[in-house]
């Protein structure tokens, strides 16, 4: 999968779970200064992403990701 | 100190009084802490604009969202920032760039999570400093102020307390609301509310000078955990607690933090650990220092109803002779007097009262009583001029009217220029009697102890602003001399004869005395000064002299001397044989006297202190010691000197020479001025001096000065 192939689904997750519009979600935005979310649902992200690609992620380490750009760097490791 | 004036600002008043709030980090989700903050204020009656700052939000409770406190329109004041503590600095960043003047952190995880948290409170105070902005918190419940201009509840604290004259300051969120708890029940009201939890920004010393000057306010008080500026605290509640406007402070200090005593190795330094150097130093900072919540606003509710007292003169009312005898032991204990009444007192109660009835103070208008006894008893005592404040005892008898006596009292109070406090003792008999006086803003104790106890905190008070206030007056003293001395040293203890040299150059009254370096000298000095002396080993390896058989005492001649010095050297160098011994001091012998301690610390937070205390061997054993700001007035010394238990030997108990009281003040004085003189002086130790009568006048004994690098 390339790596635009993963933006484009890391922002569907992104706007179906914070429930944002495509024209807030930034590489650079902050998912919680910038999109709004609350603390469970940086959880229910995680969760919705390891769905979304069928992957396992390590919890604390994918918690610590907080940036959209950040989140898809870290799922195209897991991907490729 | 007046209220402002009208028009005056002051840089908390953004805190307290803003007119638009925006809410940082909000979220829609009831019970948590971004969304209750949001609710409280929009609920609370705030009289500004709220705006939420919820990130991908269209409103919170249909008020309309931004996603960026930048993006608001219109001009805010204040900012109350509840995002994670990650995000915290963006968010404030962006305060600053708003020109928003104050913000509230609520948000926990930093200083108090560890190095990584410090750091990023750091960054945070960074911030305020470029952009001017007054910050409380972080990891903070909040602030409320009542004031019905404002009526600002941005705390997560349940609801809204009632207003009322007391402002509360704590440095613990949690307390907050289980004090907001108790006072609901109590229907205390507060001015002013504040949790500023870690202090990064505004602390305790702010707070006061913003509520010296709040009308709202008229007792402050504050949970304090670390004290981070005691000096500061120190000078900016004396300003607070005295002069014209002065406002009592009542203080709970909890952490005690024993590290400095355990490093301590002077006896000064062991006993004055933070919170024995607290308690003095808060006492005579008119800090009335209370020891649980209750006993906090037992005593503020007192302040706040009542006016203060003329004295301390206590007229007790019951209707049970064993509540009143127990609170007259309890008001004695504590510190208060029970008058006898005036003549035409006692007519009076006789004529209103039953012959059965004890007209003496405590007045007991026997078990049957019903208000017109109470009502009668009551205003004889308040126009009797030997009574300052009055105190009303109840216990419910099956024929008592308890609602009518706390009427009759409501009454009686409303017309009273002296002071009222009630116990009505029981609960559910008597609740709603005491709900009747607590409507009417009467003073009400369960337990009449607990009454004395609070009056007895509010004499405090009064004594405090009558003591007389001075400034130090510098000394006139070489200090070029006592720098010589000092420069040469190394760190560590200055061996005596240096010390003693020191001492001298202050004025404090030191022997004759001469470091030798051999038994002819010491004889020749003996020879000089008249027999008997002493002969004490100096070393700077050597603290304790006695431990290593250092000294000799009462040596009546030139062959006891000789004897004396070689004993010395030979039993130093047996048990310290590492010790580099610089020669033997002789001296004269000093009579006997009472035994006292000088001493002096560097506080962490208090910076130079005084002590002052029973000393030779009994200092350790009783503690009977007594702490005081240095540099010290003479009034300040004098009040060391009362306060401590020994004070009564001093004048002189059962027939003893009384000692040269006013010497020992002069001495303190000039101990406080060395140690603030010098900052490499850390501890100071004149330990003992013996204290003689005025006509012999004092003589240090023994000292130890303890330097910094």
């Amino acid at each position: 999968m390339d790596k635009a192939e993963v933006e484009r689904r890391v922002r569907k997750v992104i706007r179906h779970v914070l429930g944002v519009s495509d024209d807030m979600i930034l590489p650079e935005s902050h998912f919680v200064f910038d999109l709004g979310a609350e603390s469970t649902q940086s959880v229910e992200l995680v969760a919705a992403f390891e769905a979304e690609f069928g992957i396992e992620m390590d919890d604390e380490a994918a918690l610590s990701v907080d940036t959209v750009g950040g989140a898809v760097d870290f799922i195209a490791k897991y991907v490729s | 100190m007046e209220p402002r004036a009208a028009g005056a600002t002051h840089p908390l008043d953004a805190v307290f009084s803003p007119r638009s709030v925006a809410v940082c980090g909000v979220t829609p989700t009831p019970d948590t802490v971004p969304y209750d903050i949001f609710h409280n204020i929009l609920t609370s009656g705030f009289q500004g604009t709220v705006y939420p700052i919820a990130p991908g939000k269209r409103s919170i409770c249909a008020v309309k969202a931004y996603r960026y406190v930048v993006d608001i329109p219109d001009d805010v004041d204040q900012a109350v920032i509840v995002f994670p503590a990650n995000v915290v600095e963006r968010a404030l960043q962006q305060c600053g760039q708003k020109g928003i003047k104050s913000v509230i952190v609520i948000s926990a995880g930093f200083r108090e999570v560890g190095p990584q948290g410090v750091a990023r409170e750091e960054r945070l105070k960074a911030i305020c400093r470029e952009y001017g902005m007054a910050m409380i918190g972080p990891n903070c419940l909040g602030v409320i102020n009542t004031d019905s201009a404002v009526m600002l509840n941005a705390s997560f604290a349940r609801k809204m307390p009632d207003a009322g004259r007391i402002a509360f300051l704590s440095q613990s969120g949690a307390l907050c609301t289980a004090v907001l708890d108790y006072a609901r029940e109590k229907a205390i009201g507060f001015s002013k509310f504040v949790s500023f939890g870690n202090k990064a920004g505004v602390t305790e010393i702010e707070l006061f000078d913003y509520l010296h000057h709040d009308p709202q306010t008229d007792v402050i008080l504050l949970y304090l955990e670390e004290l981070r500026d005691g000096r500061g605290l120190i000078e900016a509640a004396r300003r607070v607690t005295r002069g014209a406007g002065a406002k009592p402070i009542l203080a709970i200090k909890s952490g005690r933090t024993p590290q400095g005593a355990d490093a301590a190795s002077s006896h000064t330094g062991s006993l004055a650990g933070e919170d024995a150097v607290c308690d003095a130093v808060f006492r005579e900072a008119g800090i009335i220092r209370v020891t649980s919540i209750e006993q906090m606003f037992n005593s503020a509710v007192l302040l706040t109803y009542e006016p203060l007292p003329a004295g301390d003169r206590l007229a007790i009312v019951t209707n049970a002779g064993g509540p009143g005898v127990m609170a007259t032991d309890a008001a004695v204990r504590m510190g208060l007097s029970i008058p006898r009444f005036e003549p035409a007192t006692t007519a009076r109660l006789r004529d209103a009262l039953p012959a059965a009835a004890n007209v003496k103070n405590p007045v007991d208008v026997i078990g049957d009583a019903r208000s017109d006894r109470y009502n009668a008893a009551l205003e004889a005592v308040l126009d009797d001029p030997n009574v300052d404040q009055a105190l009303v005892i109840l216990t419910p008898q099956s024929m008592t009217d308890i609602d009518a006596i706390a009427r009759g009292i409501c009454d009686v109070h409303e017309g009273a220029a002296k002071p009222i406090a009630c116990s009505f003792m029981g609960a559910a008999d008597v609740g709603s009697g005491i709900r009747l006086l607590q409507d009417a803003r009467i003073p009400h104790y369960i337990l009449p102890e607990w009454a004395c106890d609070a009056m007895a905190d509010v004499q405090r008070v009064r004594r405090w602003r009558e003591q007389p206030v001075a400034r130090p007056a510098p000394i006139a003293v070489d200090r070029e001399a006592v720098a010589a001395i000092l420069d040469r040293a190394p760190a560590g203890y200055l061996n005596e004869d240096q010390a003693l040299a020191v001492l001298g150059v202050y004025g404090l009254p030191v022997p004759s005395c001469r470091l030798c370096a051999s038994a002819d000298e010491a004889v020749a000095f003996a020879d000089q000064i008249g027999y008997p002396v002493v002969l004490r080993v100096v070393s700077p390896e050597i603290v304790h002299k006695s431990e290593v058989k250092g000294m000799a005492l009462d040596l009546r001649s030139a062959d006891a001397v000789r004897e004396a010095y070689a004993r010395i050297l030979r039993h130093v160098g047996q048990i310290a044989p590492e010790a580099r011994i610089v020669g033997l001091l002789v001296r004269g012998m000093i009579p006997q006297g009472y035994e006292i301690i000088l001493g002096a610390k560097r506080d962490p937070s208090f910076g130079p202190t005084v002590m002052f205390g029973l000393g030779g061997i009994y200092v350790e054993l009783f503690k009977d010691v007594t702490f005081g700001l240095a540099p010290l007035d003479e009034h300040t010394a004098a009040r060391m000197v009362q306060q401590v238990t020994a004070y009564h030997l001093l004048e002189g108990a059962r027939g003893g020479a009384c000692a040269d009281l006013e010497g020992i003040s002069q001495s303190l004085v000039r101990v406080g001025q060395l140690i603030s003189d010098f900052d490499r002086i850390v501890e100071l130790d004149v330990n003992p001096m013996i204290a003689g009568p005025a006509a012999v006048g004092n003589m240090v004994a023994d000292v130890r000065i303890r330097l910094s690098e």
